[in-house]
């Protein structure tokens, strides 16, 4: 199976729910136009990221009439894309939806919430506390928001579980400007090399662009291929609509020249693990 | 320490900050700047930046001198006009100035220097309301963290885009970016009197104290640790001592809280709050 996956870099305007809407539009017709299965937005697309306290006022049911127009183009293209959740639990989530077939398909509520330094998230938000591994007809997909992809042991469960596709929107705010690259790309270019090379998934990487008082989000959006590496990459600081290339094959191909998974033996984890607890 | 620990990827970070004048002044709904040049190198550096980001036509750049600025100051703040090639106004503030100290005999030279800074911020301000424009920020890390700066004087602005380089990194961007050389070789001044000297009023010159500020801010060292990277100790205390008495200079006034939501405590919005 092939498909086309279209990596929106974009710069929403923070609180503004019904302007990112229509970005989300504008961006999934441009999707569209090019023929893309998937469209796969940043972290909070639909929000901005530095809300703080309008996160109450954000908030929003995964099934929102105020989405309406987004589940109506997933009849053409599956669509992943960032929100502040409203639980049933009436607590706010910094959640992505993955929404097919007109429906939402899945919401993942990200599970580790920075909060240190610059970041502030467990302020606001609830925490998610379950791995995001559900089927698509793009195969076993997951979904990491942006710091959760910096969890190997998640990442490496997820794997166990079988994903092949992995989306990872995100919010990362540069820092680090001394070499070639900016050091936060460095430390995302290992998580994605790792998953893709390791665990022989497709990652798609979707990182924001744009200012929030005075963090600067770098975009450098990336589709990383188990087979070829990154294949489709976007540059710093600009909003822009990439497209990339997903061949399943190439999941068995590289799981085939590098058998980590047929090798892995979650036994001796479990041991581990179980021996830890009761040394 | 390393050495070339403080270098930076000039291309980058001048992109990165081209992008953050821009959309900073247009997430507040801005299309002008306003910015005081004094003829010193980090007002030219960021007059450079932001005639880059928003082009010269959208920039409203001052000078504003007073009786005392030297001549050196008065011919570089000229060049930098021209380099950038923009339009400019002087507006000489000794007037102003000298109607107060006339009647403060006695007078130290810090008190005038504060007063002179917080008259330029007056009026710079005053100028950017006339404009419609915002107030372009000049200081950088390295003052910034010692408190080398009029609180609401010269730190008085709406964005600071230089406030993350230490002296010696907008020095390496001004010469990556071709500023007038005689403007950055010169020696830093605050230009309150003749001869004056940044590094001769701090103690200490910039390379060694953005070395010392990059292990104690940086990388979270203690003052031991610091001065074990081949600092005397005594030195890196000084320091030290200087960024914790002058924290107040960074941080919004407290407010006495009182309700259930208070301002600057837990109000929290972001500054880009756009609706």
């Amino acid at each position: 199976m092939t498909c086309t996956v279209a990596l929106a870099q974009i710069n929403p305007t923070c609180g503004d729910l019904e302007s990112n809407v229509k970005l989300h539009v504008d961006q999934i017709e441009q999707a569209l136009e090019a023929r893309a299965d998937l469209i796969v937005f940043p972290e909070l697309s639909l929000t901005g990221y530095t809300l703080k306290d309008q996160t109450l006022q954000l908030m929003r049911p995964a099934g929102s009439p105020e989405f309406a127009a987004l589940r109506k183009l997933s009849n053409h293209i599956a669509i992943c894309a960032g929100f502040v959740e409203e639980g049933e639990d009436g607590i706010p989530y910094n959640s992505a939806f993955f929404m097919d077939g007109g429906d939402v398909v899945h919401v993942h509520r990200k599970m580790y919430l920075p909060t240190h330094g610059m970041f502030e998230e467990l302020k606001f938000f609830g925490r998610g506390r379950e791995l995001s591994v559900f089927d698509t007809r793009f195969g076993r997909t997951g979904i990491v928001i942006c710091r959760d992809l910096f969890h190997p042991l998640e990442v490496s469960t997820m794997a166990a579980l079988g994903t092949e596709l992995l989306l990872a929107p995100s919010a990362m705010p540069a820092r680090g400007f001394e070499g070639e690259q900016l050091a936060i790309e460095r430390t995302v270019s290992l998580a994605l090399g790792s998953a893709s090379t390791f665990l022989g998934m497709f990652v798609v990487y979707v990182n924001r662009v744009g200012f929030d008082d005075g963090l600067g989000f770098y975009g450098g959006s990336a589709l990383s291929d188990p087979v070829g590496g990154v294949t489709v990459s976007a540059p710093h600081f600009e909003p822009v609509l990439l497209l990339g290339r997903i061949d399943s094959s190439h999941v068995a191909r590289q799981r085939y020249q590098l058998p980590i998974r047929r090798e892995e033996d979650l036994a001796i984890v479990r041991h581990a693990l179980d021996a830890g607890r009761n040394p | 320490m390393k050495p070339g620990a403080l270098m930076l990827n000039n291309a980058l970070v001048y992109d990165y900050l081209k992008h953050f004048i821009r959309e900073e002044l247009h997430t507040s709904g801005f299309t002008e700047a306003s910015i005081a040049v004094s003829g010193g190198l980090d007002s030219a550096l960021v007059l450079r930046l932001t005639v880059d980001a928003l082009g010269p036509d959208h920039v409203h750049a001052l000078f504003l001198p007073y009786s005392a600025s030297s001549d050196e100051s008065v011919q570089d703040a000229h060049a930098m006009f021209d380099f950038c090639g923009i339009p400019w106004q002087e507006l000489d503030i000794s007037a102003m100035a000298d109607a107060y100290l006339a009647v403060q005999p006695g007078i130290d030279r810090l008190r005038t220097g504060n007063l002179l800074a917080r008259l330029r911020m007056a009026v710079i301000f005053d100028q950017s309301k006339k404009e419609n424009a915002l107030v372009m920020g000049t200081s950088n890390k390295s003052e910034l963290l010692v408190g080398y700066s009029t609180w609401y004087g010269d730190m008085a602005c709406a964005i600071m885009p230089i406030g993350d380089l230490y002296k010696t990194q907008v020095r390496s961007l001004a010469s990556e970016i071709g500023l007038p050389p005689q403007i950055i070789s010169k020696p830093p001044s605050a230009d309150l009197w003749a001869g004056q000297t940044d590094e001769e009023e701090i103690g200490i010159s910039y390379e060694t104290l953005d070395q010392v500020l990059y292990l104690l801010a940086d990388q979270r060292l203690s003052p031991a640790e610091a001065a074990a990277e081949g600092f005397e100790l005594e030195l890196v205390q000084r320091i030290e001592h200087k960024i914790q008495t002058s924290q107040f200079k960074r941080v919004a006034p407290p407010v006495a809280k009182l309700s259930q939501r208070t301002v600057g405590i837990d109000f929290l919005y972001p500054r880009d709050w756009r609706r």
